[in-house]
C-alpha cells in the first residue's frame, strides 16, 4: 500500500506544476480579452463597451455568488455528498477580490461620465419622450436611493460582504486540513447562518442597482429572486465543469469521485432550471396578465419597436430564453443517463452557462437605445464586446481559481463528513 | 409431496446477511427469485441484479398526455366550441392555458405512476404462495427471506436448498402453491 | 475502506482522516426493527385511551359550529357573511389560503425533503401528509360554499351543461379549481402509496392476533403487498416520482393561489414576488402546524426515540429560514412600493402599517418575522413547551398575513369615497372556528386507525438497515 501511495504522489507532482502553466494561460487569455475590450472603446465608443462590460462582470459575479451560496448551503445543511467537490468551490471563491478590482473601471466611469451606463446618474440626461432625468418625477421620488454615492457605497458593501464571507469560509476549511479540528466546521456553520441572509440581501440589491436601474422607471419585486436563480444555475454549472475537468485530468480517479456525486449536482442543476423557469415565467406572466403600462413597457422594449414591428429581442426571448434557457436543459436533464454521463452533462452545463449570458444580455443590453428610443439589436458589434469582456473577466477568474488550486489538498481530508462523501451512494 | 411446490424459502435475520446471500443467488444465475424485506433495503436491487424500474417511462407518458389534454381542453372550450371573449384577452393563449395544463400534467403523471407501479408489480394480488408461509408475518416486521421459484430453469430442490443454506439461510422450507 | 482494493488508489485517500463530529441518530437508543413495529402498531392495536374520547368529543362539538354556520348559510344566502362593498372577499378567502398553506408543509416534508434526502423526514412525514389532506378538506369548504348555491358547484368543472357555455379559463379562480383538486387528489394518492407496506404489516398482525375482520379491512387496502424486493424496486421509483411531481405541485398550488391576487390591478395585490413569497409563507405556516401537532403527540405516545431533539431542531430551523424568507418578501414589497414611485402602491403599504388595520399588520410582523428569530437559540429549541407556544404564534401570524393582504388592499383602494372597514359576521366566525374541529376530528381518527409513522421508512434509516455495515462496500 505504501508503495502505491508513493508512486501516486510522485505522479501528482507534474500535475501540480501543470496547473501553474494553465493558470498562466488563463491569465494571458484574460488580459488579452480585457485588452480587446479596451480597444473596443475606440471602435464602438465608451457607452456600448461599458454596457457590454457590465454584462461580463455581472455574469461572473453571478457565478461566483452561486458558488458562494453553494458553500453556504452546504454548511448550513450539514451536507455530505458535496464535501468531495466543495474544495473546488472554495478555490473559485478567491475570484471575488479580482472581480471587485475589475468592477472598479465601471465605478470610475460612473464618476467621470455619469449617465453613460445608468442614465439616472446624470440629472441632465434627456429621457426619451422629453424632459431630463432631474425633472422626472419618477426619478425625484427615488433619488434617495438612486444616487451615485449610494450606488458606490452599496457596491463596495456588496463586494466587501462577499470577499469577507469567502475569506472566512476558505480560511476555516483550509485550516481544518491541517489540524482536523471540528471547531472549523462549527465556525463555517456560523458564517453560513449569517452569510445566507447577507448574501440574499446583497445579491438582490446588486441586481437592482446594476441591472434593474438601467431602466429606472421599471420595478418588479421578483427581480432579486430572478437574479438568485441565475446565480445558482451558474454556480452549479461551473461546479459540474470543474468536476469534469478534474475527472478528465485523473485527479478524481480511484475512488475519490463516483457517479452519485455527479447525479446529485446535476439533479440540483435540474431543480434550479425548473425554479428559474418558475420565477421567470411568474414575473412575465403577472405583468402580461395585469397589462399595466408602467410595467409592460419593459417587456415591450424587448418585443416590439416604437413602430410596432417586432425586434430581435423578441426572438431572443422566445428562442434563447424560453427554449434555450428552460426547455432544452429541462428535457435533457429529465434523463438519468444524461445527468450521469460526464461528457453529456458537461455539455449541458456549458449550454446553461451560455444561455445565462444571453439572459443577462436580454436584461442589460436593451438599455442601449437608438435615436428612436428602440433598443439596439442583439446581433450587433455590442455582442463582440460582451464576448471579449466575458473572456477577459473569465480568464482572470480562472487564473485566480487555478492559482488557489495547488495551495491545498484536492479534497478536505479532515472534514467530518468526508468519508460519508467518498462512499456516497443513492 | 405430490403437489408441485412453488419454490423454496429461506430466512435471514439481518439486512447485510440477506444482501450477501442475494449476491450469491444472483451469481448462481437464478432468474425467478425474490427477496422479501420489511423495508426498502438500499443497494439490494444491484445485489439482485435488477434493472432500473420502467415506471418512469409510464409516468412520462402520463405527463405528456396530461399537458396535451389541458392545452386542448382550454383551446377547444374557450376558443373553438364556444368562443369566449373576456377581459380583452386573446381567445386562446398558451399563457393562460398554462396553469390548468400544468396541473393536469401533474395529475395524469400521478395516476400513471401509481397505476403503472401496481400493474408492473402485478398488484393487487391478495393470494400468493409466499403469503402462506408460516412466518411471513415477520417479513413485514423484522425478518428477511429469499424465495427461489420452482419454475426457474436452474431450480433443483437439493442444489438450490444447498445454495441457500450455504448463503446463510435458515429454516429453509418448501412453499406450496 | 473501499479505496484499499483499488490498485491505483490516489495518495489523497491515504490522508483522509475525518474530524470527529458524529451525526445525530434518527432513531434514538438503537431501537430494533420489531421495537418500531410494536411501538407504532401498538397505538392502533391498543385500547382506545380515555383522553382520545374526550378530545374526539370536543373536536366533534367544535366541528358542529362549521356545520351550523354552513347550514344557516345554505338556508339563507351568502349575505350572512360579513362581506360588503368594498370588501367582497374576506374571511372566506383568508381561511381558504390559511388552510391550504398549512397543508403545504405536509407535501414539503414528504416530497421536497425526500428529494433532498433529508432522512429525518421519516418520523414526521406520515402525520404531516395526513395534515395536508385534512387541511385541504377544511380549505375547500370556504370557496365551495362561497359560490352561493353550492349545489351548482359542479359548474366549476368543464362538464357539458344545458347552458352550453364553458368555464372561463382566463380566470385564476378556475385555475384554483384545477390546482386544489389536483393537490387534494395527488396528496391522497401519495399518502396511500406511503401507507401500502404499513397496511400489509397491520394486516398480518391482526391476522396473527385472530382479528379476521380488521385483517381483512387493512388487507383489502394493502393490495396483497408482500415485501417483495422486485416490488420495492418499482415502489421506491414510483415514490420518488410522486415526490418529484409533488414538489412542483406544491409550488404551483400556492403560486396559483397567489395569482388570485397578483393578476389583478389592486395595489398591494399586484406584485411579481407573490408566487415564491406565498409558497415560503405556506411552508412556514405548515411547519408551525406540524410542530403544534407533533409535539403533543410525541409526549402522549412517548415517541421521544422517534421524534428526537434533532427532529425538533430541524423543524425549528426550517421555520426560522422560511420565516426569514417571508420577512425578506415583506421588506422587498415595502421597498419596491416606495421605489415604484406609484402613489397607490406607496399608500397601500403605509396604510397597512399605520391605517385602520395596523393592529393586524403588527401582529403579522411580530408573529411571522420576530417570533421565529427565537429559534436561533439552542436553549429555546430544547424547550419543547416554548417551541409549541412559538408554533402557535406562527399559525396566528400566518392567518393574519392573509387577512392583511386581502382585507387592507380591498378596504382602501383607489377611490377614498368608497373606502370601508370590514368586520366578520358571527356566521363567518362560527364557520371558521368549526374548521379547527373538522381538522381535529379527522386527525384524531387518523392517529387512532392508521400508523402515525411510516414503519418501513423508519426502519430503513436505522443503522441495522445499512447492508454495507463496514464490510464489502463499493
Amino acid at each position: 500500500m505504501s508503495t502505491t501511495a508513493a508512486t501516486a504522489s510522485a505522479a501528482a507532482l507534474p500535475v501540480e506544476s501543470s496547473t501553474a502553466t494553465l493558470a498562466g494561460k488563463a491569465l494571458t487569455i484574460g488580459l488579452v480579452g480585457l485588452a480587446l475590450t479596451a480597444i473596443g472603446l475606440f471602435v464602438s465608443g465608451a457607452q456600448i463597451v461599458a454596457t457590454s462590460y457590465l454584462v461580463g462582470i455581472t455574469y461572473w459575479v453571478a457565478i461566483a455568488i452561486g458558488l458562494l451560496l453553494l458553500v453556504l448551503i452546504h454548511h448550513i445543511t450539514d451536507a455530505s455528498w458535496s464535501v468531495v467537490i466543495r474544495r473546488q468551490w472554495e478555490h473559485a471563491l478567491s475570484a471575488f477580490t479580482w472581480l471587485a478590482v475589475l468592477f472598479l473601471p465601471l465605478l470610475i466611469l460612473a464618476w467621470m461620465k455619469p449617465g453613460l451606463i445608468w442614465p439616472w446618474m446624470d440629472l441632465g440626461h434627456e429621457i426619451h419622450g422629453g424632459g431630463t432625468v432631474g425633472a422626472d418625477v419618477l426619478y425625484q421620488k427615488k433619488s434617495g436611493f438612486l444616487s451615485l454615492k449610494m450606488f458606490t457605497g452599496a457596491t463596495l458593501i456588496f463586494f466587501g460582504t462577499w470577499i469577507w464571507l469567502s475569506a472566512r469560509l476558505r480560511q476555516a476549511s483550509f485550516a481544518q486540513d491541517a489540524d482536523g479540528d471540528a471547531k472549523w466546521t462549527h465556525k463555517n456553520r456560523v458564517t453560513s447562518a449569517l452569510g445566507i441572509p447577507l448574501t440574499a440581501l446583497t445579491l438582490s440589491f446588486a441586481a437592482i442597482y446594476w441591472v434593474k436601474s438601467l431602466e429606472y422607471h421599471w420595478f418588479s419585486t421578483m427581480y432579486g429572486v430572478w437574479f438568485f436563480t441565475n446565480c445558482m444555475r451558474g454556480g452549479l454549472s461551473v461546479g459540474i465543469i470543474m468536476m469534469m475537468w478534474l475527472l478528465n485530468r485523473g485527479d478524481y480517479k480511484g475512488g475519490v469521485y463516483n457517479a452519485n456525486h455527479l447525479h446529485c449536482i446535476s439533479t440540483l442543476a435540474f431543480a434550479f432550471t425548473v425554479f428559474w423557469a418558475y420565477i421567470t415565467f411568474s414575473q412575465y406572466f403577472l405583468i402580461w396578465n395585469a397589462n399595466v403600462p408602467e410595467e409592460t413597457f419593459w417587456y415591450n422594449l424587448r418585443e416590439v419597436n416604437a413602430d410596432g414591428t417586432p425586434n430581435q429581442w423578441k426572438y431572443v426571448g422566445i428562442i434563447a430564453i424560453l427554449f434555450g434557457h428552460f426547455f432544452v436543459p429541462f428535457l435533457l436533464m429529465l434523463s438519468y443517463r444524461f445527468k450521469t454521463t460526464p461528457h453529456i452533462i458537461r455539455r449541458i452545463a456549458l449550454w446553461i452557462l451560455a444561455v445565462i449570458l444571453v439572459d443577462l444580455c436580454y436584461n442589460i443590453l436593451p438599455a442601449l437605445k437608438d435615436a428612436h428610443g428602440d433598443p439596439q439589436p442583439f446581433f450587433s458589434i455590442t455582442l463582440v464586446w460582451v464576448l471579449t469582456s466575458v473572456i477577459g473577466i473569465g480568464g482572470v477568474c480562472a487564473w485566480s481559481y487555478l492559482k488557489s488550486f495547488p495551495t491545498t489538498k484536492l479534497i478536505p481530508i479532515r472534514d467530518p463528513r468526508v468519508v460519508e462523501s467518498l462512499t456516497h451512494h443513492e | 409431496m405430490a403437489a408441485p411446490s412453488y419454490g423454496l424459502i429461506a430466512t435471514f435475520d439481518t439486512a447485510p446477511g440477506l444482501y450477501r446471500a442475494a449476491q450469491q443467488v444472483r451469481d448462481a444465475g437464478y432468474r425467478n427469485w425474490d427477496c422479501i424485506t420489511p423495508l426498502p433495503v438500499h443497494g439490494l436491487d444491484k445485489a439482485m441484479g435488477l434493472k432500473r424500474s420502467i415506471v418512469p417511462r409510464i409516468s412520462l407518458a402520463g405527463g405528456i398526455t396530461g399537458f396535451v389534454t389541458g392545452m386542448t381542453m382550454v383551446w377547444w372550450t374557450d376558443a373553438f366550441d364556444y368562443p369566449l371573449l373576456v377581459g380583452g384577452k386573446p381567445m386562446f393563449s398558451p399563457m393562460f392555458a398554462f396553469p390548468v395544463s400544468y396541473e393536469l400534467t401533474i395529475l395524469f403523471t400521478a395516476f400513471a405512476t401509481i397505476i403503472g407501479m401496481f400493474v408492473v408489480n402485478g398488484l393487487p394480488m391478495h393470494y400468493h404462495p409466499v403469503l402462506k408461509h408460516d412466518h411471513i408475518r415477520r417479513g413485514m416486521d423484522d425478518t428477511f427471506f429469499i424465495v427461489i421459484e420452482a419454475r426457474d430453469p436452474r431450480f433443483n430442490l437439493a442444489n438450490t436448498s444447498a445454495l441457500l443454506a450455504q448463503a446463510g439461510g435458515k429454516d429453509i422450507k418448501e412453499l406450496e402453491t | 475502506m473501499a479505496h484499499a482494493e483499488h490498485a491505483a488508489a490516489p495518495a489523497i485517500l491515504q490522508e483522509v482522516n475525518p474530524a470527529v463530529l458524529p451525526r445525530a441518530v434518527l432513531v434514538a437508543n438503537n431501537r430494533s426493527f420489531s421495537w418500531i413495529t410494536e411501538k407504532i402498531c401498538g397505538i392502533i392495536e391498543g385500547k382506545t385511551p380515555a383522553w382520545w374520547w374526550i378530545f374526539f368529543g370536543v373536536a366533534v362539538f367544535v366541528a358542529s359550529f362549521t356545520v351550523a354556520g354552513i347550514t344557516y348559510l345554505i338556508a339563507t344566502g351568502v349575505g350572512v357573511w360579513g362581506h360588503a362593498n368594498p370588501v367582497n372577499w374576506a374571511w372566506d378567502i383568508v381561511n381558504f389560503v390559511f388552510w391550504i398553506g398549512i397543508g403545504h408543509a405536509g407535501t414539503l416534508i414528504s416530497a421536497i425533503l425526500c428529494l433532498l434526502r433529508q432522512k429525518w423526514r421519516t418520523s414526521i412525514n406520515r402525520s404531516a401528509e395526513a395534515m395536508t389532506i385534512f387541511a385541504v378538506v377544511c380549505a375547500a369548504i370556504f370557496p365551495v360554499f362561497h359560490v352561493g348555491r353550492v349545489w351548482y358547484a359542479w359548474y366549476l368543472f368543464p362538464i357539458p351543461n344545458s347552458n352550453v357555455i364553458w368555464q372561463n379559463f382566463r380566470s385564476p379562480l378556475e385555475w384554483d379549481v384545477f390546482a386544489v383538486s389536483t393537490y387534494g387528489t395527488v396528496s391522497v394518492l401519495f399518502w396511500y402509496v406511503g401507507l401500502l407496506p404499513d397496511l400489509a404489516t397491520l394486516r398480518d398482525r391482526f391476522y396473527a392476533a385472530g382479528d379476521k375482520f380488521r385483517s381483512f379491512l387493512y388487507g383489502l387496502f394493502a393490495m396483497g403487498w408482500r415485501g417483495s424486493n422486485r416490488h420495492w424496486s418499482n415502489y421506491e421509483m414510483a415514490y420518488m416520482i410522486l415526490a418529484g411531481i409533488s414538489t412542483p405541485l406544491v409550488l404551483s398550488v400556492h403560486t396559483i393561489v397567489s395569482f388570485d391576487f397578483a393578476v389583478s390591478l389592486l395595489p398591494g395585490w399586484h406584485t411579481t414576488i407573490f408566487p415564491p413569497y406565498f409558497v415560503a409563507g405556506a411552508i412556514f405556516s405548515g411547519f408551525g402546524m406540524v410542530l403544534t401537532l407533533m409535539l403533543p403527540l410525541r409526549a402522549v405516545y412517548h415517541l421521544e426515540d422517534l421524534i428526537t431533539q434533532y427532529h425538533i431542531d430541524c423543524m425549528c430551523k426550517i421555520t426560522l429560514a422560511t420565516g426569514t424568507i417571508v420577512g425578506y418578501a415583506y421588506a422587498m414589497e415595502f421597498f419596491i412600493a416606495w421605489y415604484s414611485a406609484n402613489p397607490y402602491e406607496g399608500f397601500t403599504f403605509i396604510n397597512r402599517a399605520f391605517g385602520p388595520y395596523a393592529w393586524a399588520y403588527w401582529i403579522m410582523i411580530t408573529c411571522n418575522v420576530l417570533t421565529p428569530q427565537f429559534f436561533w437559540s439552542r436553549r429555546v429549541r430544547q424547550n419543547t413547551t416554548l417551541v409549541w407556544v412559538l408554533s402557535i404564534f406562527v399559525n396566528v401570524g400566518m392567518w393574519f398575513e392573509r387577512f392583511v393582504i386581502i382585507v387592507t388592499s380591498l378596504a382602501r383602494d383607489f377611490l377614498p369615497s368608497s373606502w370601508g372597514y370590514y368586520s366578520p359576521s358571527i356566521v363567518e366566525i362560527f364557520t371558521f372556528f368549526g374548521t379547527f374541529g373538522v381538522f381535529s376530528t379527522l386527525f384524531l381518527l387518523f392517529i387512532r386507525f392508521l400508523p402515525i409513522m411510516p414503519m418501513a421508512e423508519l426502519k430503513a434509516v436505522t443503522p441495522q438497515a445499512d447492508v454495507h455495515g463496514g464490510s464489502d462496500h463499493h
